[in-house]
């Protein structure tokens, strides 16, 4: 069950993450074309709704269909404070978990090495 | 007394140098959850070997020596001790001890801090856009946390390469990473010897959350290339940026992900299982010891002798 929930959360994650790159809104078929997983309309369907409900994102009629964007600017004030984690130098900074972390020169180059080896699939 | 003192600190020294090595030969998830606590005991051991030498000394202040059932003379004439040893190690000892109480209290303030000003973003757990065009992402600490990432990074990458991006984040939050790592710093500051096995933690607690997203996405390579394209998209943006040191050594971490799943080995569990238990019998020999010296030094005398006329 928990595993359950954790999936949804998931699914909502990658749902709010594709909309908030998109430019345009979207409709719940351009979302599941973009997943590009194996998804049902109908799952996509409901995950726009409970992010609906939830306020993260609002939709719009788009000809007959609606069309689904992330909310963005909700809390001004707090989106500004997590901003500052990001600036700040201090060692709030040094407790947050970085995908990644710095690259030196040498590291940059190895990297672009690596990349390379992983995208030839 | 002073061999089980020598072999404690030789046990602490080599725990010290083959920490990291151990760490790259267990699996991420393993080398966390062991080296953590095995950090910790040594760093206590080594503490409380510190005190019991310490007390060698100490015990041969009138102050001391008149609560407890010994004489000072004796104790002085009986310790192995050299005073300048016995005071060096209360000086280490109280060092140990007050640097682990300001790391910590520095730590979990800071921790607080950040949960704080995070308390009304979002749901605990959730993914978190900031509107900039900077490439970052990261998550906050606790299994409460956030998901932070930029719309800049966002449109950056493949709707499968974000779903990498949020397993490996979401990873972070479900195992609590974030009090690993503060149990490790309590550790590297009580003893400062075990800063690269503490850095091979910090290395380990980001390649667990990469076998995680694999696992998650089923795909090793996805997050390797997930990983490339962000650090360098992070670095073409801002060539020059000083970054904490979390998450750091990309290429080691890429070139993880470019080979098979790492499995559970023996060798290096039964190293640190062995490592363990002589460094807790050392420390523990030494404080016996310790006892034994004040015992033999005791004022207090036996019923047998007192029969003596």
């Amino acid at each position: 069950m928990d595993s359950g929930r954790r999936a949804r959360g998931t699914l909502e994650q990658e749902v709010v993450a594709a909309l908030a790159a998109a430019r345009e809104p979207m409709t719940p078929a351009q979302v599941r074309d973009q997943l590009g997983r194996d998804l049902a309309y109908t799952t996509v369907m409901t995950v726009l709704a409970r992010l609906s409900d939830k306020g993260l994102v609002t939709r719009e009629r788009v000809g007959r269909a609606y069309a689904y964007r992330a909310v963005r600017d909700e809390a001004e004030v707090t989106a500004r404070q997590m901003q500052r984690l990001l600036d700040a130098g201090d060692d709030r900074a040094a407790v947050l978990s970085r995908f990644v972390g710095v690259l030196s020169d040498d590291d940059e180059q190895l990297l672009t090495e690596l990349l390379r080896r992983a995208e030839e699939g | 007394m002073t061999t089980a003192t020598i072999i404690a600190a030789v046990l602490t020294a080599v725990f010290a140098v083959i920490g990291p090595g151990l760490a790259r030969r267990l699996p991420p998830a393993a080398a966390t959850r062991l080296l953590v606590p095995a950090s910790l005991v040594v760093a206590a051991s080594g503490v409380w070997v510190l005190i019991a030498v310490a007390f060698t000394w100490v015990a041969q202040f009138q102050v001391v020596s008149r609560y407890g059932d010994w004489s000072a003379e004796q104790v002085r004439a009986g310790t192995p001790f050299p005073t300048v040893i016995a005071v060096a190690c209360c000086l280490l000892a109280v060092l140990a001890l007050g640097r682990a109480t300001v790391a910590g209290t520095r730590r979990v303030r800071v921790l607080l801090a950040v949960r704080q000003s995070c308390r009304h973003v979002g749901e605990p757990g959730s993914l978190v856009v900031l509107d900039n065009d900077r490439p970052d992402a990261f998550a906050t600490p606790g299994a409460r946390g956030r998901i932070v990432v930029t719309t800049g990074l966002l449109r950056a990458l493949t709707a499968d390469e974000r779903r990498a991006l949020l397993a490996h984040e979401a990873s972070h939050l479900r195992h609590r990473h974030a009090w690993w790592l503060l149990a490790a710093e309590l550790a590297v500051a009580a003893n400062p010897m075990l800063s690269s096995t503490v850095r091979a933690i910090g290395h380990a607690v980001e390649r667990w959350a990469d076998e995680d997203a694999a696992r998650a996405v089923t795909d090793r390579r996805l997050v390797a290339r997930t990983l490339a394209r962000t650090a360098l998209l992070i670095r073409a943006a801002a060539p020059s940026q000083a970054l904490p040191a979390t998450g750091g050594d990309v290429p080691g971490r890429v070139r993880a992900l470019l080979e098979p799943a790492p499995r559970p080995r023996v060798v290096p569990l039964a190293v640190l299982a062995a490592l363990l238990v002589a460094t807790t019998l050392a420390a523990g020999t030494v404080q016996r010891r310790g006892d034994e010296l004040l015992d033999q030094a005791g004022t207090y005398s036996p019923p047998a002798a007192t029969v003596r006329h």
